[in-house]
């Protein structure tokens, strides 16, 4: 910024909001482009999930090549879906949008499966040159933590996830995982990034937000995510923290005092979005295109579903003549849709389903206007279908109490 | 692909010895066959230092990208392709797509500049076809993007590796 000082009095009258900004923010990238800085931790004073992850990927991006990162953050009630992951499959979306909690869906950018996020959950992330990079190291790192905070059966599975053995309902000791890795890889680059579960009062309900009533009407490409039984750790976002940045100082830290150390501690704060970079990426992790068009190719259909069908997530509400809708979606929208009543059906009404074609599926916001209800006659009895409103609750549209939305 | 590489041979190899379906021994001797057998039309394969390669035409007009055999075994299990959308304008180091294994992101890069003007749409289909062959540029084969070559596309060319400077470079590694 010194080269900008000697117009500030010039300056002073015309623009006089753009200076205090550029100050503030410019102590970041100060921060985060050092040169000279070969290990530093950021934490983040935000719990905004999209900046979070958006100061995540400038870090990637514009720290020093040679030079080894942590960020560590916590967020607000999400559901982080990996980033070829398809949200109508990974999370009750009805459920997310229509309860008090405010759940927000976010796509990360790196790989792997779906995750709950809470206040009790610590991210932490470490940036690394590609040739430092190996998929446990810092999974690692934080177990030595944790064993520090005196959970000793703290380590690393197969999956590279962090599991903790803990006593199931039946009083056997089973492995419970606590924190899942996701990684992304770039030229220059490489991130790794861990959640943490230390105490989120939101255990119980998690299943409840990743279980999708669409799922298995779906086929699709990508990603799976796999469920695994989870626990929390049971100790203080602060003491994590502290811990955490202690075992990277013992790995990457130069030999200053603590004291030295922790002072090199960066705290940044929302005035993040200020930095361009940061706000560019922020409106690209925001955008319906990111989370829903991102998705890959899948095709939805109720054609194959029988009455003996196990489905559960097949409502009543669901009678044989309505088993015929279909859809193939690429990049969110839609490319085949077809809709067969079957002769079956008492409505005379055609629908004009192909008219969908090229729109994004998660703009249609209500289902019913496109398939509105009528009635059906199964065995001489008249029965009221709406496949407008099932297919409202598969896809999480509408406004209905969040129960609706959950398939039992 | 660099990235994936470097820091995934540990990994790899922590793999071929225990997972069975992963087991493939380092393929040396195919690797070396395939890189000098290509059709005699094509010029012959040049590689990056991030582990992508380009066959050119022989009318150099036009090439085919794809990622090394080296680094695909180094990846492990590829579950997700992502294609660009074509046409598409790169430079030598853009990002033109990304694999998915392991948890893992990683970009593929485009070897030089030109415009992207075909995908391998079997990748999206059976992402695995880039572990089985991925420096077959059949149609059966897991080729990434086909690329139309640009002056500058030309130039980029001299700084690749031929085969044998690849094959030392990832010895060195």
């Amino acid at each position: 910024m010194a080269p900008s000082r000697g117009l500030r009095p010039l300056l002073r009258t015309r623009i006089p909001a753009l200076k205090p900004h550029a100050r503030r923010y410019s102590e970041f990238v100060a921060a985060a482009t050092d040169p000279s800085q070969k290990a530093r931790v950021f934490v983040s004073q935000s719990q905004d999930p999209y900046l979070n992850l958006s100061i995540e990927h400038y870090l990637l991006q514009r720290t020093p090549g040679d030079s080894t990162i942590l960020f560590l953050y916590t967020n607000s009630p999400c559901v982080v879906i990996g980033r070829n992951q398809n949200p109508w499959i990974e999370v009750n979306l009805g459920v997310l949008r229509n309860e008090e909690l405010g759940v927000k869906l976010v796509r990360r950018r790196s790989g792997g499966g779906t995750v709950f996020h809470d206040e009790g959950n610590m991210n932490y992330s470490v940036i690394c040159p590609p040739s430092e990079f190996n998929r446990d190291k810092h999974a690692e790192m934080v177990v030595r933590a944790l064993k520090s905070l005196g959970t000793e059966k703290a380590r690393v599975n197969e999956r590279h996830d962090i599991v903790v053995d803990k006593e199931d309902k039946e009083g056997a000791l089973k492995p419970f995982k606590v924190s899942g890795s996701a990684y992304k890889l770039t030229r220059l680059r490489s991130l790794h990034h861990g959640t943490c579960l230390l105490s989120s009062p939101n255990l119980e309900s998690i299943s409840k937000y990743l279980r999708a009533p669409a799922k298995p009407l779906i086929k699709a490409r990508g990603v799976d995510s796999v469920s695994s039984p989870i626990a929390n750790v049971g100790i203080d976002n602060f003491k994590f923290q502290e811990a955490v940045a202690f075992e990277f100082r013992s790995l990457y830290g130069t030999l200053s005092e603590a004291s030295v150390w922790n002072r090199s501690i960066f705290f940044v704060d929302e005035k993040a979005k200020e930095v361009p970079e940061i706000a560019y990426g922020l409106e690209e992790l925001m955008s319906e295109d990111w989370i829903y068009c991102q998705t890959p190719q899948f095709k939805f259909s109720t054609k194959n579903i029988t009455e003996t069908d196990s489905v559960q997530s097949i409502p009543s509400s669901w009678p044989p003549a309505l088993r015929g809708i279909e859809f193939t979606a690429k990049h969110g929208k839609f490319t085949e849709v077809s809709v067969d009543y079957n002769d079956r059906t008492a409505s005379s009404e055609q629908i004009e389903l192909p008219l969908l074609n090229k729109l994004e599926l998660h703009k249609i916001t209500d289902w019913e206007q496109l398939l509105p209800p009528f009635l059906f006659t199964d065995s001489d009895r008249n029965v009221a279908v709406s496949p407008g409103r099932t297919m409202n609750q598969l896809f999480g549209m509408g406004n209905y109490e969040p129960s609706a939305y959950v398939r039992e | 692909m660099a990235s994936i590489v470097r820091s995934l041979r540990p990994v790899a190899s922590r793999f071929a010895a225990s997972s069975s379906r992963t087991a493939r021994s380092w393929p040396i001797s195919q690797f070396q066959a395939r890189t000098f057998s290509a059709s005699s039309a094509a010029q012959a394969k040049k590689y990056t230092k991030d582990h992508e390669w380009i066959e050119l035409s022989e009318d150099k007009k036009t090439g085919y990208i794809g990622i090394s055999e080296y680094a695909a075994h180094a990846l492990g299990d590829v579950v997700y392709v992502e294609l660009p959308t074509i046409p598409m304008e790169v430079a030598a180091g853009d990002s033109i797509g990304a694999v998915e294994s392991v948890k893992s992101a990683s970009d593929i890069n485009s070897p030089i500049s030109g415009t992207i003007v075909a995908v391998n749409d079997l990748l999206e289909e059976r992402p695995g076809t880039i572990n089985k062959g991925p420096e077959d540029e059949s149609s059966a084969g897991g080729w990434v993007a086909k690329v139309e070559v640009s002056d500058a596309g030309i130039k980029d060319l001299d700084g690749l590796m031929d085969a044998a400077a690849y094959k030392e470079f990832t010895e060195e590694e």
